[in-house]
């Protein structure tokens, strides 16, 4: 178990900038997630971590000593890959060990530590197996049994619930995040999905074009994104924006009004007169009614039905649409024209350049 | 009607279906017994015939596979031709197979520049004409005016020159590194492919595990390949008791010296189209052509039976 430091990390192939100046910190026994849009740089982030791949500048410290120039097997970490990786022609025992053999674990050790990663992990019936004679979940075990062996400082996880049906996602996400309770290692965990990333994470690492857009506690993120990004990035359906203008500021309280809601006060703070804003809310802070810090009108034109919940699809005065989440059996009918409103604190309101402006509200 | 037939096929009028049948195997059944089929059954039937000098042909059975076997002016030849046979097979699984494999693992490895260039220069000599290869060899390697005593002399070896065409002893040892020289291209290309094959994940999950290149290449990519290594071998078997050309190229239907390079494939030739003041044989030739085929069905029997059932192929 150990501590992990990322300081000025780029990575360039060519001409493209793949990662660009990442630093993050990540302490001991932390659970850190790794999210963000496809292509934004995550794998590439933890391979070279990982060490299977060059850094083009910066550098990464484990447990307070630099790897930069470490082979991967000697820099603490297990990966667990996406395709799971398992060797085809080892059975799973084999596929535990082989590893160790080369580090020099003699085979009484190996051999215990095996048996405790297969009892972890419920794999003791399994361990004369082929990988192919394994379902996905189980193969996903067994590479996951293959990192647990190694006693890493870090485990890093790439992805590793994607190739899984829904139903065994869920139940594995909870495997996972019971061994880190268990384990209580450090772990870098890469995934596309907000709601892995949201439930498992410590602390998520929000990625875009190989940056970092912001870093922080799941709920922090949620209810403080950084910036335009995140905001759309965490939450789902995704927040929704309107286009906004501060048109005036009194006795401390700015006026912001747009074409598509009715007008808004909200604390001055840095803002001034004739700033280009956004407005933020998300769908689940939006309720019907009238009297709100926000409101806004729109035709209800779709609504998805999910039980707990329904998500009305709205077309706004100025042709864009918005969601609203609606609670209970009563859903607006498409056609019906609906205001919907949300209470200041969660109103969210961005400036030119897509950062939060903190206008006190929460 | 067997019940492993779809719906579909069951449910069709029989008249209907022995017209599908006809219409899709049709053509390559035709193609494949007039081209295969009736050449291989044509010669057979001619290994049992013989022909006085009026050339007319008479059934004789199996008498001259009895001749080319027992008569000691046929079977001496014939042995030594598979003996030789045997010896060529065995520098190509030893030297071409091995060499294949390990230019294709370097090729595999990650980082290496012109791999492209690589490629193509070691598959180069396989498009090549056998007989410019050998016509080319015969120059390098002549004592008169090949470049290979001036190139060994150049580096302080020319003592270790010799006219290693032309003796006995290394003539038919030179002619198979020159076969392997030329076709060392193909198991590289076949192995390379199936490198490729395996996923880069894999490599990854092993470099975690802390194996070096070299490791992960025996422990790892040859288990894994082996399969293509298993069908390059058959390959080879087949080729090299097929081959001829080369041997007649540098060396001429007689295989000198002294028959020292004589192989299955110029002892048919021989055989059935005769050489200088040996007339030609079209029935021993055919006999001679049979015992080849059964050579070959023999070892194939044996792949299959012994080796293909132990292999596995992998899935990624
Ligand atoms: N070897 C490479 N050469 C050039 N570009 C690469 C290479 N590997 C990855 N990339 C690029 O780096 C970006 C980030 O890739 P990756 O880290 O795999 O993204 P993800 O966040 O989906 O895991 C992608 O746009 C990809 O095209
Ligand atoms: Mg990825």
């Amino acid at each position: 178990m150990a501590n992990l430091r990322i300081e000025q990390l780029n990575k360039r192939y060519g001409a493209t900038t793949v990662l660009n100046d990442v630093n993050l910190s990540i302490e001991d026994g932390e659970f850190v997630v790794l999210v963000g849009p496809s292509g934004c740089g995550k794998s590439t982030l933890l391979r070279m971590i990982a060490g299977l791949d060059g850094a083009s500048g910066g550098d990464i410290h484990i447990a307070g000593k630099l790897v930069n120039t470490l082979a991967p097997a000697e820099r603490g970490i297990a990966m667990v890959f996406q395709s799971y990786a398992l060797y085809p022609h080892m059975n799973v025992r084999k596929n535990m060990t082989f590893g160790l053999k080369f580090t020099g674990v003699p085979p009484t050790e190996r051999e215990r530590r095996v048996a405790e990663a297969a009892r972890m992990l419920r794999l003791e019936e399994l361990l004369e197996r082929y990988p192919r004679d394994l379902s996905g979940g189980q193969r996903q075990r067994v590479a996951i049994g293959r990192a647990i062996v190694r006693e890493p400082e870090v485990f890093l996880f790439d992805e590793p619930l994607s190739n899984l049906d829904a139903a065994l996602r869920v139940s594995t996400r909870v495997e996972i995040a019971n061994l880190h309770r268990l384990l209580k290692s450090t772990i870098v965990y890469v995934t596309h999905d907000q709601v892995e990333a949201m439930t498992l994470a410590d602390r998520i690492v929000v990625m875009n074009k190989g940056r970092i857009e912001q870093v922080g506690k799941p709920l922090d993120l949620y209810y403080e994104p950084a910036n335009l990004f995140v905001a759309g990035f965490i939450g789902s359906p995704a927040m929704n924006f309107f286009e906004a203008k501060v048109e005036s500021i009194e006795g401390g309280r700015a006026r912001v009004t747009g074409a598509a809601f009715r007008g808004l006060d909200v604390a001055a703070a840095s803002l001034s007169v004739g700033d280009t804003l956004t407005v933020g809310v998300r769908p689940e802070h939006l309720v019907r009614g009238e009297a709100g810090a926000f409101a806004a009108e729109g035709i209800v034109e779709l609504v998805e039905r999910l039980g707990e919940a329904s998500f009305a699809y709205l077309r706004r005065v100025d042709g864009r649409m918005f969601v609203a989440e609606v609670r209970g059996r009563q859903t607006p009918a498409p056609g019906e024209t609906v205001t919907l409103v949300a209470a200041s604190p969660d109103v969210h309101i961005f400036d030119a350049s897509g950062l939060r402006v903190a206008t006190g509200t929460r | 009607m067997p019940e492993s037939l779809s719906p579909v096929t069951a449910q069709m009028p029989r008249a209907k279906l022995a017209g599908l049948l006809l219409f899709f195997l049709g053509p390559a059944v035709v193609i494949y017994s007039l081209f295969s089929i009736y050449p291989l059954v044509a010669t057979m039937a001619l290994s049992t015939y013989t022909s006085d000098p009026s050339g007319a042909r008479s059934f004789v059975g199996l008498a001259n596979f009895q001749t080319l076997l027992g008569d000691a002016l046929w079977s001496k030849p014939f042995w030594n031709a598979l003996g030789n046979n045997l010896i060529f097979f065995t520098v190509h699984m030893c030297v071409q197979n091995p060499v294949g494999i390990a230019l294709a693992g370097l090729l595999s490895l990650p980082r290496v520049r012109l791999k492209g260039f690589y490629r193509t220069v070691m598959f180069l000599p396989t498009m090549l004409s056998v007989v410019i290869v050998g016509f080319s060899w015969n120059l390098i390697l002549s004592p008169l005016w090949g470049v290979a005593s001036g190139a060994l002399k150049a580096v302080g070896l020319g003592s270790l020159f010799a006219p290693w065409l032309g003796l006995e002893s290394s003539a038919l040892v030179t002619l198979s590194l020159i076969s392997v020289w030329q076709f060392v291209g193909i198991p590289m290309m076949l192995i390379y492919a199936a490198l490729l094959n395996i996923p880069e994940e894999l490599i990854d999950a092993a470099r975690v595990d802390g194996l070096g290149q070299l490791r992960i290449f025996f422990h790892i990519k040859l288990p894994l390949v082996l399969p293509t290594i298993s069908l390059v071998s058959v390959l080879t078997f087949v080729a090299n008791f097929n081959a001829f050309d080369l041997i007649y190229s540098v060396k001429g239907a007689l295989a000198g010296p002294n028959f020292a390079t004589d192989i299955l494939g110029t002892f048919f030739y021989r055989t059935f189209f005769g050489n200088q003041l040996q007339l030609g044989n079209p029935t021993m030739g055919a006999a001679v052509a049979t015992v080849m085929f059964f050579i070959i069905l023999l070892g194939l029997c044996l792949y299959l039976f012994l080796v293909q059932r132990r292999i596995r192929r992998y899935a990624f």
